[in-house]
């Protein structure tokens, strides 16, 4: 690997001699409408929990998947982003692009302003930087290394401030700044050998970002200032974003008590998707006084792919009839109405929330209990035991959910309960995350209860095509091997008229929603919290893609009114004179 | 006897092997380790993917799967990687945290001071309680005191003490905000003249020490009654008192010193309580102890730490059997061990 | 146990106790309905009369609602059967138990959202759980498991112990080594520890946990158990016995075990407290029996994460400490029935 890397990087220097293609196009956009609030005042102190304290401040590398990576990343620029609420490119350390013929390479202006935090300029070497290093084996990272030798294929530097970026697969121009977008890694700063996991473990990494952290103190909290002569400061789509001097994120392990710091006015902002938060704690006297202030927000994002995948390796889920009537057997509109509260939505199909990719017409299965019984009539389970539960030549139609999240539970025993009355047992098990993906894995599940992380489009490869079917280590976790589904998946991921593969999405989904072996649960439309009322947020709050109203450094739009803060920490142990505030945001409703 | 104490210190060798050899073999056995932590992680949602890579529909190569191995030390035989194990335990050596990447023995001694604290404060206050309420129940046994007193301690030993702590929690400090949220000290700590930290320590303590200390009267408390309710109808006591003594002299000269036996052969047990802690306790008043470490270890699969750990409580515990006994071999001069086993 | 006079001596003694002795009554009133629970809290009826023919349903196969003249072929719903009776009145008949529920249904109340505060109108005497559960019908089910759970856990760590232990005693020499360097390591493990590593991985059955809690828990029996098998056997009826040929099986179960069993008995209680508390725990943490058995752990959970369901955690919170002072106070009585050491000679 090492030498491959080695070879890649004579290679690159070599193609440095290369010129510019002529004839690009250059674009950039200096005119996309603001979301930031002109009102917003800069200073405060900002403090937010996270739940454990980070194994490490690496962003690559062991253990540094954790949540507060999130944190780190958010001060880490790209050479372009996505508008957050008309999705356009934006610039960001590239000040213009262009795109190349081959539909693979994007070229990049990169901005000559740009610093890292200790001051040093951030150049095109710094990208090539970012190749070496994310091949390198030293920092333990596979899925990285894959990634930037698989997908991403070559980075070109033609100066110190032009480059381009080339990845394997010929794409959409917006996909090709999601999937082959590049962030600089500081080449000053590291030195790649084999302890690099150890040594970089706790040193705070150079970034370009508004934030960087100034204190970690060990197991409590870690502390984030922000930059006083930051070099985007001016940059127009940063103006009146990122107004809190300090960041601080202590580590509170329950989040009950860390919902008590809350309300003891230590935390400033709460987000509150779960059902008993939000209509059971959030309340009271804070609440009626209007001290803490309460938001929902609809917002506009692909949905995670939740739901129940069957796996058809089973014999008795093998039965297409035993799969539709269990989609016909699961309550979920009655555990919506009950134990989410009616906070959650019935997620309809497998991509929902993809924009335009999703089918407009797809329905999920109705709670429909006659319908079930008539399906496992037909499939041969038709002698119901001294329990009610069907038999099939002797033996009981018992199906295992197995589930890595115990606040599910609550969820499961509700849609056990009606399931029993088609005559369908289910057995909930519960396992640890970890073992619960690697029994997935091993295909030895029957039917897993689970969500995939979201993508920027949909991705029928890895869960539906027969390639990986059958064996372990893959994302097709039904064992879907279908010779059709096969030939509109190809279709689908060569296509490049935006048309075409919009039709084979929908006819995608129509296509696993018959073959039943995904049953969708539910999704959440919005995002919503509460707030200490000195926190102030722009008119509309938040962003159509935004899944946090009160994100410090991603959106940045929240400010600190710090007169008020003093005063209602005084005022809080009495009643307020004002009224309860909670408010509602349809501006990103789905309709 | 002192012959006898030697070969129980000998006999620490092989127990400690045959402990760490089974916890070893097991952290090797069972699935969920850090390779499959990663693994879930890389791919799961729930967790927000980063904005610009898309790992979805990859697949590791042997070599890379491999280099993992390696990388967690699961690439060895579980036996050979057990001696390399041993082999720098040893030598002090406890290995690094594969969670955070430092010393498991520095990992360890962070946070020992606060275990350490709150361990020695509850055992000496669970002492300093347990024992006069012993006697006294002894004394008034079967009285009304004895069963209110009964009612009471058994209440709290029934009650688990992190449910006690999240209602003095919900209570104490956040209702009537007498005492703070959680934490080992406040923040600005260091600024602190020495009473200022005094009482801001103690201030900290207050709830987690009740928490603590709820659930460990009982014992306590039942192996002193008892033990002096033994003493009081031995032979030695009703000859005391038919000598003259009074009854509260027949039992402070005689009963007294022999009943305190049973509390002394608790006492090195105690050590190892003193480390470990309650994680429950430790994670609703944000301590950063060993209790808590140990089992965000073990849900991490951090095995180093998880080794770690258990090689010092297990050589603590041991050791702690043979205190006990020195202990009871200096509260009674009557017993010789060794002699008639 | 043959009834000697001395064993009855330590029955009067025991119930001369008053508190262990009314303890020990309660404690049997409440296993005693716990184990006819069926009859008193559930969904199914207890009696039914439809067009003239008699039905019993506690016990049995489930009888479909077609039975019952109903459009479905599932259980029959018999609260609303008895509330369709209750309005037509058409000579039909049901009786239902005390508590109309099941510890497994989810009752949910139109336009409100679970958990319910308790309400004897809804006949949910404590309330319900987050998801609608009756929560005296999941502790009294609760108890049930957790007592039977104890028992069983009781008697294959007494099996090992009392067996292994009376080895030790009997034999002594390198197996009493030996084996008490295993203990020793048994003992060391974080029994807790691994048990949580391990139902976080496959998730256990009542028997499959009960096992593995005993694997951890028969070594305190143990000690006690040598210690005494080593002092009877250098007593003169062992020698003896011995000496009249009998085997050595013979002498420990013959001789030495009614002997010791005195001593073990005064364990008892306190070990089917541990055995529940074990079980709580685990439960607590979500390492217990799977969902959705019916236990106190999950309860007790399900108050801590939610303390303004003050009704959850009162619930679970009484019940176990109730329990857990009853088993208590008959184990210190037992203590003191079968030690005539303990009393002191002021009295």
């Amino acid at each position: 690997m090492r030498y491959i890397g080695l070879l890649l990087l004579v290679i690159s220097s070599l193609v440095n001699a290369a010129a510019l293609p002529k004839n690009l196009k250059w674009e950039s956009n200096n005119s996309a409408p603001l979301w930031a609030s002109p009102a917003a005042e800069k200073g405060g102190t900002f403090t937010d929990f996270i739940l454990s304290f980070p194994p490490t401040l690496r962003v690559v590398g062991p253990d540094s998947n954790s949540s507060f990576r999130g944190f780190i990343n958010a001060n880490q620029l790209s050479l372009t982003s996505f508008h957050p609420n008309t999705l356009e490119i934006l610039p960001e350390l590239a000040t213009e692009w262009a795109y190349g013929k081959d539909n693979k390479t994007v070229y990049y202006h990169l901005d000559k302003n740009a610093r890292w935090s200790d001051g040093v300029p951030v150049t095109a070497d710094d990208y090539l930087f970012t190749m070496t290093f994310m091949r390198s084996k030293f920092i333990n990272a596979p899925w990285y290394n894959n990634y930037y030798t698989e997908q991403i294929v070559n980075v070109t530097k033609y100066d110190d401030y032009t480059i381009s970026v080339t990845g394997a697969v010929a794409r959409p121009k917006e996909e090709l700044h999601y999937y082959y977008g590049l962030q600089p890694t500081p080449k000053h700063f590291h030195t790649l050998d084999d302890n690099w996991v150890k040594n970089y473990n706790w040193k705070i990494e150079p970034n370009t970002g508004p934030y960087q952290i100034t204190d970690v103190k060990n197991g409590k909290e870690i502390i984030f200032e922000r930059k006083e002569n930051w070099w985007a400061k001016d940059n127009r789509y940063f103006k009146n974003r990122f107004n809190v001097d300090r960041v601080v994120i202590k580590v509170i392990r329950d989040m009950n008590i860390a919902y008590k710091y809350f309300e003891k006015g230590e935390i400033d902002t709460f987000n509150m998707l779960q059902p008993d938060l939000w209509h059971d704690k959030a309340k009271g006297r804070l609440y009626d006084s209007g001290y803490i202030e309460k938001f929902v927000f609809y917002n506009d994002a692909p949905r995670s792919s939740s739901g129940f995948f069957l796996n058809m390796n089973d014999p008795t889920l093998a039965d297409q009839n035993v799969r539709s009537a269990l989609a016909y057997a699961l309550n979920f509109d009655k555990v919506t109405q009950t134990v989410l509260r009616n906070d959650y939505e019935r997620l309809e199909q497998f991509h929902s929330g993809y924009g335009e990719y999703s089918n407009p017409d797809i329905k999920p299965k109705p709670f429909d209990l006659n319908l079930a019984n008539q399906l496992l009539d037909t499939a041969g389970w038709t002698t119901r035991n001294g329990e009610g539960i069907r038999e099939k030549n002797g033996k009981p139609l018992t199906l295992t959910i197995t589930y890595g999240n115990k606040e599910h539970t609550d969820r499961l025993v509700v849609l056990r309960q009606d399931a029993r009355k088609a005559g369908i047992d289910i057995e909930l098990q519960l396992l640890d995350p970890s073992a619960q993906y690697k029994t997935i894995m091993q295909k030895q599940h029957q039917i897993a209860m689970l969500g995939w992380s979201t993508g920027f489009r949909p991705d029928y490869w890895q869960h539906f095509h027969s390639a990986n079917a059958h064996k372990p280590q893959t994302n097709n976790v039904t064992n879907t091997d279908d010779k059709e589904m096969d030939k509109m998946i190809s279709d689908y991921d060569t296509e490049t008229s935006r048309e075409k593969r919009i039709a084979l999405a929908h006819q995608l989904e129509q296509k696993i929603m018959v073959m039943g072996a995904f049953i969708p649960s539910w999704k959440t439309t919005y995002t919503r919290g509460a707030h200490w009322r000195w926190i102030h947020l722009p008119d509309v709050p938040g962003t159509k893609t935004g899944d946090s109203l009160y994100s410090v450094f991603g959106d940045g739009l929240l400010w600190i009114d710090k007169k008020d803060k003093i005063d209602t920490m005084a005022a809080r142990k009495n009643q307020g004179s004002k009224n309860p505030v909670t408010k509602v945001f349809e501006q990103y409703k789905v309709k | 006897m002192s012959a006898y104490f030697l070969r129980r210190l000998l006999l620490i060798i092989p127990t400690f092997i045959g402990i760490t050899v089974l916890v070893f073999t097991l952290t090797r056995l069972v699935p969920g380790g850090p390779i499959e932590r990663m693994l879930a992680e890389a791919q799961l949602g729930g967790q927000k993917a980063s904005a610009h890579q898309q790992f979805g529909s990859q697949a590791l190569s042997e070599d890379q799967l491999q280099q993992l191995k390696e990388y967690y030390g699961f690439d060895k035989p579980i036996l050979q990687s057990y001696f390399e194990w041993l082999s720098k335990v040893v030598q002090l050596d406890l290995g690094e945290s594969t969670r955070y990447g430092e010393p498991v023995w520095d990992t360890i001694t962070q946070r020992l001071p606060i275990s350490i604290y709150y361990g020695v404060i509850t055992m000496v206050l669970t002492y300093l309680i347990c024992i006069p309420l012993g006697i006294l129940k002894a004394i008034k046994n079967r009285t009304p005191i004895d069963n209110l007193t009964s009612l009471i301690v058994f209440i709290g030993h029934a009650v688990p003490g992190y449910v006690i702590g999240i209602a003095c929690i919900a209570f104490f400090a956040a209702h009537l905000e007498w005492f703070p949220l959680g934490g080992f000290v406040s923040d600005g700590f260091e600024d602190l003249s020495l009473t200022e930290k005094a009482l801001d320590l103690l201030n900290h303590s207050v709830l987690p020490l009740l928490a603590y200390m709820a659930g460990s009267f009982a014992v306590m408390t039942f192996m002193m009654k008892n033990a002096l309710l033994e003493n009081m109808a031995a032979d030695y006591v009703r000859t005391a008192s038919a000598k003259g003594m009074t009854f509260r002299q027949a039992i402070y000269h005689h009963a007294l010193r022999n009943s305190l036996i049973p509390i002394a052969t608790h006492f090195g047990q105690n050590i190892s309580i003193i480390l470990t802690g309650s994680f429950l306790i430790e994670k609703i008043f944000n301590i950063d102890g060993i209790g808590l470490l140990g089992f965000e270890a073990l849900m991490e699969r951090d095995y180093p730490v998880v080794m770690g750990i258990l090689v010092i409580s297990s050589l603590l515990f041991l050791l702690g059997n043979i205190l006990s006994d020195l202990c009871v071999a200096w509260v009674d001069p009557r017993i010789r061990f060794g002699e008639q086993r | 146990m043959i009834i000697n006079p001395e064993t009855r001596k330590r029955w009067q003694r025991f119930k001369s106790l008053r508190r262990g002795y009314f303890s020990l009554l309660l404690m049997g009133a409440m296993i005693f309905a716990s184990l006819f629970a069926e009859l008193w809290i559930n969904n199914r009826a207890l009696l039914v009369v439809h067009q003239g023919h008699i039905y019993l349903p506690t016990y049995g196969d489930f009888l479909p609602g077609t039975t019952f003249g109903e459009n479905y072929d599932w259980e029959t719903n018999y609260r609303a059967l008895a509330e369709k009776i209750k309005i037509e009145k058409n000579g039909d008949f049901i009786l239902m138990p005390l508590i109309p529920y099941n510890p497994f249904e989810n009752d949910f109340i139109e336009g409100e959202y679970p958990p319910y505060a308790p309400s004897a109108h809804n006949k949910h005497y404590l309330g319900t759980d987050t998801s609608g559960r009756d929560i005296l019908a999941r502790l009294v089910y609760g108890f049930r498991i957790a007592i039977l759970f104890s028992l069983f856990l009781l008697a294959i760590s007494y099996t090992a112990g009392i067996s292994i232990g009376a080895l030790m005693g009997y034999f002594g020499g390198k197996f009493d080594l030996i084996t008490q360097r295993i203990i020793e390591i048994l003992s060391n493990i974080p029994g807790l520890y691994v048990i949580m590593i391990i139902a976080s991985i496959v998730t256990p059955s009542f028997w499959s946990l009960a096992l593995l809690l005993a694997a951890f828990s028969w070594m305190g029996l143990t000690w006690y158990m040598r210690t005494e098998t080593y002092r009877e056997v250098n007593r003169e009826y062992v020698t003896a016995a011995h000496s009249l040929g009998a085997s050595h099986l013979r002498i420990i179960t013959h001789h030495i075990l009614p002997n010791t069993i005195a001593i073990l008995i005064t364990f008892f209680p306190f070990s089917v407290a541990a055995g529940i508390t074990a079980l709580t725990s685990l439960d607590y943490l979500g390492f217990g029996l799977p969902a959705p058995t019916p236990s106190w752990g999950e309860l007790l959970q399900q108050g801590t994460d939610n303390l303004e369901y003050q009704w959850i955690t009162a619930s679970a919170v009484t019940a176990l400490s109730l329990v857990l002072i009853l088993v208590n106070f008959i184990g210190e009585a037992v203590r003191e029935a079968f030690d005539p050491k303990t009393h002191t000679f002021y009295e």
